[in-house]
C-alpha cells in the first residue's frame, strides 16, 4: 500500500502532463486526444529522466546494461520501414499511426540509455561476427558523446514526422517508409564502431533523404536531390578507399583483417598515406557538416526539402559529419588532425562563422537564411572540435544538440508560415505579430536561443567553444585571434536573425494577404512545445548534459593528444613505415578480445620462439 | 570410368537443349488467329513461349544446381575429370562460373517466357538457342586449350547472333545482329590468328603447355620466340576485349544491346560477358602467368589497367548522356566490365584475392543486371515498351512494385549498401588495394560516382517526375515468369548484400586450395 501510494506520488508529473495533452481544447477524436496525452507524457518523462537518479547510485551494483538495447533502437525503425512497405497505401491514417508508434517506442527505448551513468568507455556494447572472413563485425556501442546524438535523433525525428504529417498529405506511404528508414540509418551510424557497418549506415541514409527531398520538395527539387546525393557520395567513396587502404595496411602490420574502429585506431600509417587518408575521411565528413567551401549543397537541399525533411537534415543528419569527425578523424588520425586543425579552424571561422553569417544577412528567403545560419552554427561546432581542448570539444558537442533543437524548431516555424502563405520571402511579410501573437512569441524565443542569449541553450555551447579556442594549444599563437573572431560571429548572428525577425513580425501589417492568417494550431503547438522546453532545460541546466559527456570528452581529448604524440614519435623514427601502437588505455579498451587471432596464434608464436632458441 | 556425374553440369544443359529442341519442333504451335492471320508462316514452337521458357529455365537451373553438387563433391575427388584435360578443365573456378552462367541463362529464359509473347515475337527457337549458347559459354569458361576455347566461343557466339536477330521484321534488330556478327567474327579471327602465332612460337595449343614454354623464355636452350608470344598475347587480349566489350573495342555493344530483344540483351550482358571474363582470367593466369609477364614493368597488367580506366570512364561518361534506358544499361554493362578489369589487374600481386574478387563480382553483376533488364521488361507491355526515361516518369505511383524492384537493382548496380553490387565492388577494390594499385582503386571508386548519376536518374524519373500530359506511357506487363525472375534476382541481390559469407568463401576457396 505504501509503495503503491509512493509510486502514485512519483507518477503525478507524468499524469499531469498526460492530462494537459489530452485536455487541449478543440480536438475531434478521442484517439487524437489520447495521442497528444502520450506526447505530453513522453516530454515529461524525457525531462525528468535527464536528472541523475540518486537512489540507484550504488557502487556495488552498477545498473544493468541490456546489450540488445542498441539493436532494438536501431532496428525497430528499419524493420518498421520494411513493414510499412506491406501495408495498404489506401489508409494513410494507419500508416501515420504506425509510424508515430514506432518512433515513440524508439524514443522511450532510447531514454533507457540515460539510466546508466556514462563513465568513460563503451556502454551497451554488442559485438557479433558478421563476415568473419572479411574481418567485419557487427559492433555497436555508445559513449557519452554519441548517446546525446542518439537521443537528439530519437527526440527530433518524431517531432519532424508529426509536423510533416500535418503538411504533407500525398504519398503517405513513401513518407513513412523514408522517415523510418532514415531514422534507423542515422541511429545506426551514430552507434556503429565497425568501419564497414558505419559505411553501410552512412550510405543507407542517402536514399531515404533523397526521396524526402525529391518527392515533396519545391520547384528545384530534382536539382537539389542530385546535388545532395552526388556531393555526399563523392565524399564517402573517397572515404571507402581510405578505409580499404587502412584495413589492408593493418592486415600487413598486425596479421589479421579487421574493420573494427578500435583496432584500426591503433594503426599509425606512413606519413603520406596518413595525410591522404585523413583528407579522404575529413572530406567525407566536412561535406556532410557542411563546412565552407563544401557547403553549397546545403542551401539547395534545405530550401527544396519539405519541413520535416529540413528538420531531420538540420537537426540530425548534419551532426553525423561533426560526430564522425570526432570519432573517426580525431580518433584514428590524431596526428594529421592536429596538424591540420589550425588551418581548418581558420576556414571554419572565415568561411563558416563569418562568411556564412554575412551571406545569411543578405538572404530574402527565410528558409535559405536559416540554412546559411546552419552553416555558421556548424562552423562553431567544428571550431570547438578543432581546438582540441576539453572545453572546446564539450562545447562543440553541446552545440550540436543546441543546433539540432533551435534550428529544428526554426525550420518547423518557417514551415508553419509556408503552409499558410506558400511563400517564404521576407518581403511578403511584416507585422505578423499583430495577427499571430503566439507564433511570434515562439519565433522570437527560438531566435534568441539561436543567437545564444544567456539563459537559452545557444549561449552555453558558444561560450564554451570560444573559451576553448582561447586556451587551445592546438590553434597555436592565433588561438586568441580566432576566439575573438568567433565571438564577433555571435554578433553577426544577432544581426541577421534580428533584422529578419524585425522585418517579418514587427512594423505595419502592410500586405493585405496576411490580415487573416491563423495562429498556431494544436499540432504545431505540440511539436514546438517540447523543443521550447528543451531550450530552457539546456540553457539553465547545461550540467545535465555536460556531466554525462564529461568523462568521454576528456577521454577523447586525452587520447587525441596522446596519439598525436605517438604519431610524431613514429614519424620521427621512420615516416615510411606503418606501425601499430600499443593498446591505449582509457576508453579505447572495449572489454572484448581485440585480436581475434591472438589466441590461435599464441601457440604458433610460442613454437616459433622455441625454434629460434633451438636454432641458436 | 564414369564421367556422367563430373560432367553433369555440361551434360544436363547440352542434352536439355536437344530435348527442348525436339519438344519445340514437334510440339503443336499455338497461334492467335486474329493476330497472325493465315498468310503468316507459323513457326515451330510459336505461341509456346510460356512452356518452353519454363522448360529452359528448369534445365538451366538444373545446370546451376549440378554445378554446386559437383563443387560439393570437389573436383579433386573426381579423378575422371583428368581424362578431359587439357581440353576441359573442370576445376572449381570453372564450376563457379558454370553456376553463374546457368543462373544468367535461366534469368534470360524466364524473362523471354514473358517478353516474347507480350511483344508478338513468340517464337520457340529462342529457348534452345539460349541453352546452347549457355552450353558454349560453360565450355568456354572451362576450356584449357586454345582449340576448345575457340569451339566454345563460336558455339556461344553463333547462338547469340541468332538471338539478336530474332525480331525478323525490325531493321534495327537486323542491323544489330549483322554488326555483332561482323565484329564478332573479326574478333574471333584475331583470336584465331593469335592462337596460331602462339602455336607457332611454342608448339602448344594447351594453355598450360604455352605457359611452360613462355616461362622458359630466356633460359638457355629455349627456342621460343618472345616477339611472337607477345603478339599472340596482344591479339588474344584484343579478341577477348571485344567479347567483354572493353573500350575501345566496345563500339558494337550499344547498338547490339539496343536492337536485340531485351531477354537476348540480358543474356549478352550477363552470360557472354561472364564467360569471356572467365576465359580471359584463365588464359592470362595459366599461359601468361609468368612473373615477367605479370609484372607492372614488362607485362600485361599496365595494359589491362589502362583498358580498365578507359572503359570505366568513357562508358560512365557516355552512359550519363543517354536518353534510352536500355542504351544506358548497355553502357553501364561496359562500365562494369571496367570494374572487373580492375580485379583482373589485381591478380598481379594478389592472385587468389584478385581472382576471387572477379568471380564474386561476376556473380553480383549477373543478378543485378539480369534484375535491371527484367525490371525494364516488366515496366513495358505490347506497344508501350519502356524505352526512354520519360516512359518511366511517375512509375513509382502507377506501379509501385515494379518501380521498387527496378530501384533495388539500380542501387545494386550503383554499388550502394546493403546490396550485392556493393560487396562486389568492395571486394574488387579491396583486391586492388592489396595489389598496391591505389590510384586504380581510387579512380574506380570515383567512377562509381559517375555511375551513380545515371542510375539515380532512373529513380528520379520513376519517383520524382510526373509524366508530361499526353505523353506515351509505359504500361507494366503482367507475367508470372518475369515476376518470378525478379523475385529470385531481388532475393539474391539482398541476400548477397547482407550475408555474402558463403559465396565469398566459395569464390576464395575456388582459387586457394
Amino acid at each position: 500500500m505504501n509503495s503503491l501510494s509512493s509510486s502514485l506520488v512519483q507518477a503525478w508529473p507524468y499524469a499531469a502532463a498526460f492530462a494537459v495533452g489530452a485536455l487541449i481544447p478543440r480536438r475531434e477524436s478521442k484517439f487524437e486526444r489520447f495521442a497528444l496525452g502520450i506526447v505530453g507524457l513522453l516530454a515529461a518523462a524525457f525531462i525528468s529522466s535527464m536528472w541523475p537518479e540518486k537512489a540507484v547510485e550504488n557502487a556495488a551494483a552498477p545498473p544493468m546494461e541490456w546489450d540488445q538495447l542498441l539493436n532494438l533502437i536501431v532496428f525497430l525503425p528499419i524493420v518498421g520501414a520494411v513493414a510499412i512497405l506491406f501495408m495498404p497505401r489506401q489508409s494513410p491514417q494507419l500508416l501515420r499511426r504506425v509510424t508515430m508508434v514506432i518512433l515513440g517506442l524508439d524514443f522511450i527505448a532510447s531514454l533507457w540509455l540515460l539510466k546508466v551513468p556514462m563513465t568513460d568507455g563503451w556502454h551497451f556494447q554488442y559485438v557479433r561476427e558478421w563476415l568473419p572472413g572479411f574481418g567485419i563485425r557487427y559492433h555497436v556501442a555508445v559513449d557519452g558523446i554519441s548517446v546525446w546524438l542518439v537521443i537528439l535523433s530519437t527526440f527530433t525525428t518524431p517531432l519532424a514526422a508529426y509536423a510533416s504529417f500535418g503538411s504533407l498529405k500525398k504519398r503517405t506511404k513513401d513518407l513513412c517508409f523514408s522517415l523510418l528508414l532514415l531514422h534507423g540509418a542515422m541511429l545506426g551510424a551514430f552507434v556503429s564502431l565497425d568501419l564497414f557497418l558505419f559505411y553501410v549506415f552512412w550510405e543507407l541514409m542517402l536514399v531515404p533523404m533523397l526521396i524526402l527531398i525529391g518527392i515533396w520538395g519545391g520547384v528545384e527539387k530534382i536539382k537539389a536531390s542530385y546535388k545532395f546525393f552526388l556531393y555526399t557520395m563523392a565524399g564517402s567513396l573517397l572515404m571507402l578507399a581510405a578505409i580499404l587502404y587502412m584495413v589492408w595496411t593493418h592486415e600487413q602490420v598486425a596479421g589479421y583483417v579487421t574493420f573494427d574502429y578500435l583496432a584500426l585506431s591503433r594503426l599509425v600509417l606512413p606519413q603520406t598515406a596518413a595525410y591522404l587518408c585523413f583528407a579522404a575521411f575529413a572530406l567525407a565528413f566536412l561535406i556532410k557538416v557542411p563546412m565552407f567551401p563544401l557547403h553549397t549543397w546545403l542551401p539547395d537541399a534545405h530550401v527544396q526539402a519539405p519541413t520535416g525533411g529540413s528538420v531531420i537534415l538540420a537537426a540530425v543528419l548534419l551532426k553525423l559529419g561533426t560526430y564522425a569527425y570526432i570519432r573517426f578523424c580525431m580518433g584514428m588520425f590524431a596526428g594529421p588532425a592536429y596538424a591540420a586543425a589550425a588551418n581548418l579552424a581558420g576556414v571554419a571561422i572565415g568561411g563558416g562563422i563569418l562568411y556564412a553569417a554575412l551571406v545569411a544577412w543578405k538572404q530574402t528567403d527565410i528558409k535559405k537564411l536559416i540554412a546559411y545560419s546552419s552553416v555558421a552554427h556548424l562552423g562553431f561546432v567544428m571550431l570547438g572540435l578543432f581546438t582540441g581542448t576539453e572545453a572546446g570539444i564539450a562545447g562543440g558537442v553541446l552545440q550540436m544538440v543546441n543546433h539540432g533543437i533551435s534550428t529544428g524548431a526554426l525550420f518547423i516555424l518557417v514551415g508553419v508560415i509556408y503552409d499558410r502563405r506558400h511563400t517564404r520571402l521576407v518581403s511578403e511579410f511584416g507585422g505578423l505579430a499583430k495577427v499571430m501573437p503566439i507564433y511570434t512569441a515562439c519565433f522570437v524565443l527560438i531566435t534568441m536561443s539561436s543567437i545564444g542569449v544567456p539563459g537559452t541553450n545557444g549561449f552555453v555551447g558558444e561560450f564554451m567553444v570560444i573559451m576553448g579556442s582561447f586556451t587551445s594549444s592546438v590553434l597555436g599563437s592565433h588561438g586568441k585571434l580566432q576566439g575573438g573572431l568567433a565571438a564577433f560571429g555571435v554578433i553577426l548572428a544577432a544581426v541577421y536573425m534580428l533584422s529578419m525577425v524585425q522585418k517579418t513580425f514587427f512594423g505595419p501589417l502592410s500586405n493585405p494577404k496576411n490580415k487573416h492568417l491563423k495562429d498556431l494550431n494544436v499540432r504545431e503547438t505540440v511539436v514546438l512545445a517540447p523543443l521550447i522546453a528543451m531550450v530552457f532545460v539546456l540553457g539553465l541546466f547545461p550540467n545535465l548534459f555536460l556531466d554525462r559527456m564529461k568523462s568521454s570528452v576528456s577521454g577523447v581529448t586525452a587520447r587525441f593528444m596522446d596519439s598525436t604524440r605517438e604519431f610524431r614519435n613514429a614519424m620521427d623514427t621512420n615516416p615510411d613505415r606503418a606501425v601499430l601502437l600499443p593498446r591505449l588505455s582509457g576508453a579505447l579498451s572495449s572489454g572484448y578480445p581485440e585480436d581475434p587471432k591472438k589466441q590461435t596464434e599464441a601457440p604458433e608464436s610460442a613454437t616459433a620462439a622455441l625454434d629460434k632458441e633451438s636454432a641458436q | 570410368m564414369n564421367l556422367l556425374f563430373p560432367l553433369s553440369p555440361l551434360l544436363a544443359v547440352g542434352f536439355g537443349a536437344l530435348l527442348l529442341m525436339l519438344a519445340e519442333a514437334f510440339g503443336k504451335p499455338q497461334v492467335d488467329k486474329e493476330l497472325h492471320g493465315t498468310e503468316h508462316i507459323v513457326d515451330a514452337g510459336a505461341g509456346r513461349s510460356g512452356e518452353l521458357g519454363l522448360g529452359a529455365a528448369v534445365i538451366l537451373f538444373a545446370g546451376a544446381v549440378l554445378s554446386v553438387a559437383v563443387w560439393m563433391v570437389g573436383p579433386q575427388n573426381l579423378p575422371e575429370l583428368k581424362l578431359l584435360e587439357p581440353w576441359l578443365v573442370m576445376d572449381r573456378v570453372a564450376l563457379f562460373m558454370s553456376f553463374v552462367l546457368c543462373l544468367g541463362g535461366a534469368f534470360a529464359a524466364l524473362l523471354a517466357g514473358g517478353y516474347l509473347p507480350e511483344h508478338n515475337i513468340d517464337r520457340g527457337e529462342f529457348f534452345p538457342l539460349v541453352i546452347l549458347a549457355t552450353f558454349g559459354a560453360q565450355v568456354l569458361a572451362a576450356s584449357g586449350d586454345l582449340l576448345s576455347l575457340f569451339i566454345g566461343l563460336e558455339t556461344m557466339s553463333l547462338g547469340v547472333y541468332a538471338l539478336i536477330g530474332l525480331r525478323r521484321g525490325s531493321p534495327r534488330a537486323a542491323e544489330a545482329s549483322l554488326k555483332y556478327f561482323l565484329l564478332g567474327s573479326f574478333a574471333a579471327a584475331l583470336m584465331l590468328f593469335g592462337a596460331a602465332l602462339l602455336y607457332g612460337a611454342t608448339g602448344h595449343t594447351d594453355l598450360k603447355g604455352i605457359g611452360e614454354a613462355v616461362a622458359s623464355i630466356g633460359q638457355p636452350g629455349s627456342t621460343v620466340n618472345a616477339a611472337l608470344v607477345v603478339l599472340g598475347l596482344v591479339l588474344n587480349l584484343a579478341g577477348l576485349a571485344f567479347k567483354v566489350s572493353a573500350v575501345p573495342f566496345h563500339m558494337w555493344t550499344p547498338d547490339a544491346y539496343e536492337g536485340a530483344p531485351t531477354p537476348a540483351t540480358t543474356f549478352m550482358a550477363v552470360a557472354v560477358k561472364t564467360a569471356a571474363f572467365a576465359v580471359m582470367m584463365r588464359v592470362l593466369l595459366t599461359s601468361f602467368g609468368d612473373e615477367r609477364l605479370m609484372s607492372w614493368g614488362t607485362g600485361w597488367p599496365p595494359v589491362l589497367a589502362f583498358l580498365a580506366i578507359l572503359t570505366m570512364t568513357v562508358a560512365n561518361l557516355i552512359a550519363g548522356r543517354q536518353e534510352s534506358v536500355k542504351r544506358m544499361l548497355a553502357y553501364s554493362s561496359i562500365a562494369h566490365a571496367g570494374y572487373v578489369l580492375v580485379g583482373l589487374v589485381a591478380t598481379m600481386r594478389a592472385p587468389a584475392e584478385g581472382q576471387a574478387s572477379v568471380m564474386f563480382y561476376l556473380l553480383t553483376y549477373t543478378v543485378s543486371t539480369a534484375g535491371a533488364f527484367g525490371a525494364l521488361i516488366l515496366c513495358g507491355s505490347r506497344g508501350a515498351e519502356a524505352v526512354s526515361y520519360e516512359d518511366l516518369a511517375g512509375l513509382g505511383k502507377r506501379h509501385p512494385a515494379a518501380a521498387l524492384a527496378f530501384t533495388v537493382f539500380l542501387l545494386s548496380l550503383a554499388g550502394m549498401p546493403p546490396t550485392a553490387g556493393f560487396f562486389g565492388k568492395l571486394y574488387i577494390f579491396r583486391a586492388a588495394m592489396g595489389s598496391e594499385l591505389y590510384l586504380l582503386a581510387v579512380l574506380g571508386l570515383l567512377n562509381s560516382l559517375l555511375g551513380a548519376y545515371y542510375y539515380l536518374r532512373v529513380i528520379v524519373f520513376m519517383y520524382f517526375r510526373e509524366p508530361a500530359p499526353g505523353a506515351p506511357l509505359a504500361v507494366p506487363m503482367r507475367s508470372g515468369m518475369v515476376t518470378g525472375a525478379l523475385v529470385i534476382a531481388g532475393f539474391l541481390v539482398l541476400a548477397l548484400g547482407i550475408a555474402p559469407g558463403t559465396p565469398l568463401a566459395m569464390a576464395l576457396g575456388a582459387v586457394s586450395p
